[in-house]
């Protein structure tokens, strides 16, 4: 990755939530705000119920009351994630500690949810609150709706269709709680996502209902213009590089697709191999009752098939917990990206149609109206959003893929010499000359 | 009687039935270099060379090629078989150069034939077994076929090693017919079946009815076949699990392949255009593009050389497969040595019988002499009846059944006596010849084990050196 973020790009229009001062940016974006014009009363909004509503009954504990890991280590932890170019982090989340609870009418999962920073934003420099799945859900529509030119991450499946799971297996819950860690640290790293009023009172609020309930109408301007652009205009051609960006789209997914596929062959193929070679080792044993000086060579044999078993089974556990859901995850990213682009098209499309029908009417007048301006900004502003946070995604990916592949290699690697170990440490079991009797 | 080298004790001893032992009895087998599955033969072999001078040549036997060929059966139709080449060699001192001596054709039919006539004329010894006249156990890319090349080829090594244990048996090897297989190819199934061996087989209804009936075998049989029995069963269970496992692990490598073709998709037409697009000077200010398609690249190149290495892995299946066949097949030999150790179990029950039987007979005899003797009519039969109705016999008459009944008893003591002989006789050989097989059963086995172990350990291998390259070119994504 090149720069840390992305560069502000002139706009002549009013500024957006992105503009709002980031603490550890320079100077120039700070006089932005304050010299060109006041701060919008959007912004304003927002401030006050910083100042006001956010200051909860946090109570005096900052990191919550079970939390087991002392903060120092919690630091630790979350560091280890940082991948970013030296860039300081201010921010650290991570999602940990399943419980379940089991109530009257359901029994659901919740993941605690810890929070350390240093930004102005939080009231507090550590927070730890409980959240379920749809509250991130929830925070997920959100962030869509009062950012629709930036690409939110996704979310794990809400409902699983493969056979019959058990929600609240081990395993499932595990594999969920890794996607949710990773999609709020996708959010975390997102210079412009990560100051999100409704992730901010995601990460802090001790009763997230009430919130929802309130119906807190968080929208930037941008998120209420977007919104009210209709789906009418047909968007001539797209730009080359939109182009090139959804062509990309459409084959990565496709790829993906096979990739997934292949991967679950290879999981159901391992998984009945694994069945054989469970009824193959005791077979050995059996043979060994019969015999006397062969006895202990085939026994021998029999516990080494039963460690390559093992060791197979190991193997298809971790592909399946930590392979699978993350190419699902990428598939439901490229198909929400897919969408963004489609949002931009409608925006561009507004735009060109309004200019056009300026055009037509043949005035004399060298002003543009001010919608039309209007059109533009947020087609640039659009357009610049989604061209920074396509690049940061392409870096992402990049390293995911790197890291999957090179853990699927690993956990291949893994399992080889732990057969290995077990053949080798039989060979001199087997080379073993009996007592003449 | 346990000589220090058993096979030298054995071999100068005379092998109790009919001997048609070769005068000429230096038939000493070497392994031929090119054969697989070294065998541990070797080892008595080897003891018997350096201390045994007065073997005169040694012999090295091979069956070096097979051949398809169509002829006439004997209803006159054409049929198609497989010929196989077994090539003899006599080595004149111990490195000196071998001298092809006889090289001739069979069938596998003549194979059966000649150990049928082995089981018939060594009745005390586990003969060895022939390989599977049908191929059994196959997984789904074997195949089915006698004709299938593979199958013959595994053929020919299994008919090979049969010859091989026949010559390293300290008796079998002396068998005349056995040389004559070797030697004489024409008119040798003749020379066979004038040996009448037919008519000495015992039949399998006989041997059949001794095993319910007999009352008293030697125990140690009794536990032999029982475990024969036992060996049987485990180890076609153990086959047939193995070639499912095979079957599945075919498939677990053969997918990888997968892998491969799709990492390289990458380069295709379509990714380009789309890598020259991104590169277009559209983009605008801003990160370059170039960067994008820089890493693109980056990942396609990783990618592609990745694949070729899923490739690599997916192929290297074949043979490795192929040569764990060959630990099946050693699996197999024991498998049916099994039939040959109860074939010999069998022999026993039917001696046995045979003798009590005889002594069961003896016994009547006597008390039917004994109860004439004294007028006492202690069993009822159908004399004693007769008698009752008829009236008592004569004196005369008495005194000639009394002598007849006499002679047979005599006679029948001979008999009991004798066959109380051959069957300790049979008792004490076949044991000695079991516990040669027993040692060789525990060599042969584990060797076929360390070789199976071997084998893993070198997949196992294999598979870190290509997941290891894998994950090189993936971290070069």
């Amino acid at each position: 990755m090149s720069g840390g973020l992305p560069k502000a790009l002139p706009s002549t229009g009013p500024h957006s939530l992105r503009d709002m001062p980031h603490p550890l940016a320079g100077s120039s974006s700070e006089e932005a705000v304050g010299g060109d014009s006041t701060p919008s009363p959007d912004l304003l909004l927002a401030r006050s119920f910083a100042d006001k509503d956010l200051i909860l009954p946090n109570g005096g504990t900052p990191a919550g009351t079970s939390s087991p890991a002392s903060s120092s280590s919690l630091l630790n932890r979350l560091q280890l994630d940082d991948d970013l170019d030296g860039e300081t982090r201010d921010l650290f989340v991570t999602v940990d500690d399943p419980k379940k609870h089991v109530c009257t009418m359901e029994t659901y999962i919740t993941y605690r949810i810890t929070t350390k920073s240093t930004r102005v934003e939080f009231d507090l420099p550590e927070y730890s609150v409980r959240r379920r799945y749809q509250d991130f859900d929830w925070l997920r529509n959100k962030l869509e709706e009062s950012q629709p030119t930036h690409l939110i991450p996704p979310l794990p499946e809400k409902f699983v269709v493969k056979g019959v799971v058990d929600r609240f297996s081990e395993e499932f819950v595990e594999t969920r709680r890794k996607a949710l860690d990773k999609f709020l640290k996708r959010i975390t790293d997102h210079p412009v996502l990560s100051f999100n009023e409704h992730f901010n009172v995601f990460l802090t609020a001790k009763d997230l209902n009430a919130h929802k309930k309130q119906g807190m109408a968080l929208l930037t301007r941008m998120g209420e213009s977007v919104k009210h652009v209709t789906g009418g205009y047909k968007l001539r051609s797209r730009p080359l590089e939109f182009a090139a960006i959804g062509e990309y789209l459409d084959t990565f997914a496709l790829k993906l697709g096979t990739i997934d596929r292949i991967a679950q062959r290879i999981i159901k193929e391992e998984i009945e191999y694994l069945v054989e070679l469970r009824e193959y080792g005791p077979v050995y044993s059996t043979w060994s009752a019969l015999e006397g000086e062969l006895a202990e060579p085939l026994e021998g044999v029999s516990a080494c098939i039963g460690n390559c078993s093992t060791a197979l089974e190991e193997l298809t556990d971790d592909m399946t917990e930590d392979f699978l859901p993350v190419l699902r995850e990428y598939v439901l990213y490229s198909d929400s990206m897919k969408n963004v682009l489609k949002k931009r098209d409608q925006v561009q499309a507004e735009y060109e149609a309004k200019l056009e029908a300026v055009a037509l009417r043949k005035e004399d007048r060298p002003k543009v109206p001010a919608d039309v301006e209007k059109c533009q900004d947020r087609m640039e502003c659009f357009n610049a959003d989604l061209k920074a946070d396509m690049e940061r995604w392409q870096n992402n990916k990049r390293q995911d893929f790197r890291q999957l592949l090179m853990g699927m290699a690993d956990k291949n690697i893994q399992y080889y010499e732990k057969c290995l170990t077990a053949w080798e440490s039989i060979i001199p079991l087997l080379q073993e000359r009996q007592e003449a009797k | 009687m346990e000589p220090a080298t058993p096979d030298l004790g054995r071999l100068l001893q005379p092998s109790p039935l009919e001997p048609l032992g070769h005068t000429d009895a230096g038939l000493e087998a070497v392994v031929d270099e090119d054969a697989e599955g070294v065998r541990d033969e070797d080892v008595p072999g080897d003891q018997t060379m350096t201390e045994n001078n007065f073997w005169l040549k040694k012999i090295e036997i091979s069956v070096s090629e097979a051949e398809k060929r169509t002829g006439r059966n004997a209803m006159n139709m054409q049929e198609t078989y497989t010929a196989y080449l077994i090539e003899t060699r006599s080595v004149e001192h111990i490195d000196g150069p071998s001298v092809l001596t006889d090289s001739l054709w069979r069938r596998y039919s003549e194979f059966e034939l000649l150990r049928n006539y082995l089981l018939v004329y060594y009745p005390h010894v586990v003969v060895p077994p022939l390989p599977e006249k049908r191929a059994e156990f196959v997984w789904h890319k074997l195949s089915a076929d006698n004709m299938d090349p593979d199958f013959v080829e595994r053929r020919r090594i299994g008919l090979e090693n049969f010859l091989l244990r026949i010559a390293s048996h300290p008796i079998l090897c002396r068998d005349k017919i056995f040389y004559l297989f070797l030697t004489q190819e024409g008119n040798w199934k003749e020379t066979v079946y004038e040996t009448g061996f037919q008519l000495k087989a015992d039949s399998r209804l006989k041997a059949l009815n001794a095993t319910f009936r007999v009352k008293n075998p030697d125990k140690r049989f009794t536990e032999l076949k029982h475990y024969s029995d036992e060996l049987q069963s485990v180890i076609s269970h153990l086959l047939r699990v193995r070639a499912r496992v095979a079957d599945r692990l075919y498939g677990v490598y053969k997918v990888h392949g997968n892998y491969g073709r799709v990492f390289r998709e990458g380069k295709g037409k379509k990714h380009q255009c789309v890598i020259a697009f991104l590169h277009a000077p559209y983009w605008g200010p801003g990160p370059q593009l170039s960067e994008w398609s820089a890493i693109e690249k980056e990942m396609g190149d990783g990618l592609q050389s990745a694949g070729h290495h899923m490739d690599v892995y997916a192929s290297s299946i074949d043979d490795i497969l192929e040569d764990e066949e060959h630990y099946a097949d050693q699996l197999k030999e024991y498998l049916f040595y099994a039939e040959a150790l109860r074939a010999v179990c069998r022999k026993h029950e039917l001696m046995q019988y045979d003798l009590e039987m005889a002594a069961q007979d003896l016994a009547s005899k006597k008390q039917q002499c004994e109860e004439l003797a004294t007028g006492t009519v202690r069993t009822f039969s159908l004399k004693g009846m007769t008698t009752k109705l008829f009236g008592q016999e004569t004196p005369e008459q008495r005194e000639a059944r009394i002598k007849v009944l006499e002679e047979q008893i005599s006679e029948g003591e001979q008999q009991l006596k004798s066959k109380n002989l051959e069957g300790r006789e049979f008792v004490k050989n076949a044991w000695a010849d079991i516990e040669r097989f027993k040692e060789q059963k525990n060599r042969d086995l584990k060797e076929a084990l360390i070789s199976y172990a071997v084998m893993q350990i070198s997949m196992c291998k294999k598979g870190i050196q290509v997941w290891t390259n894998a994950k090189e070119c993936f971290s070069k994504m």
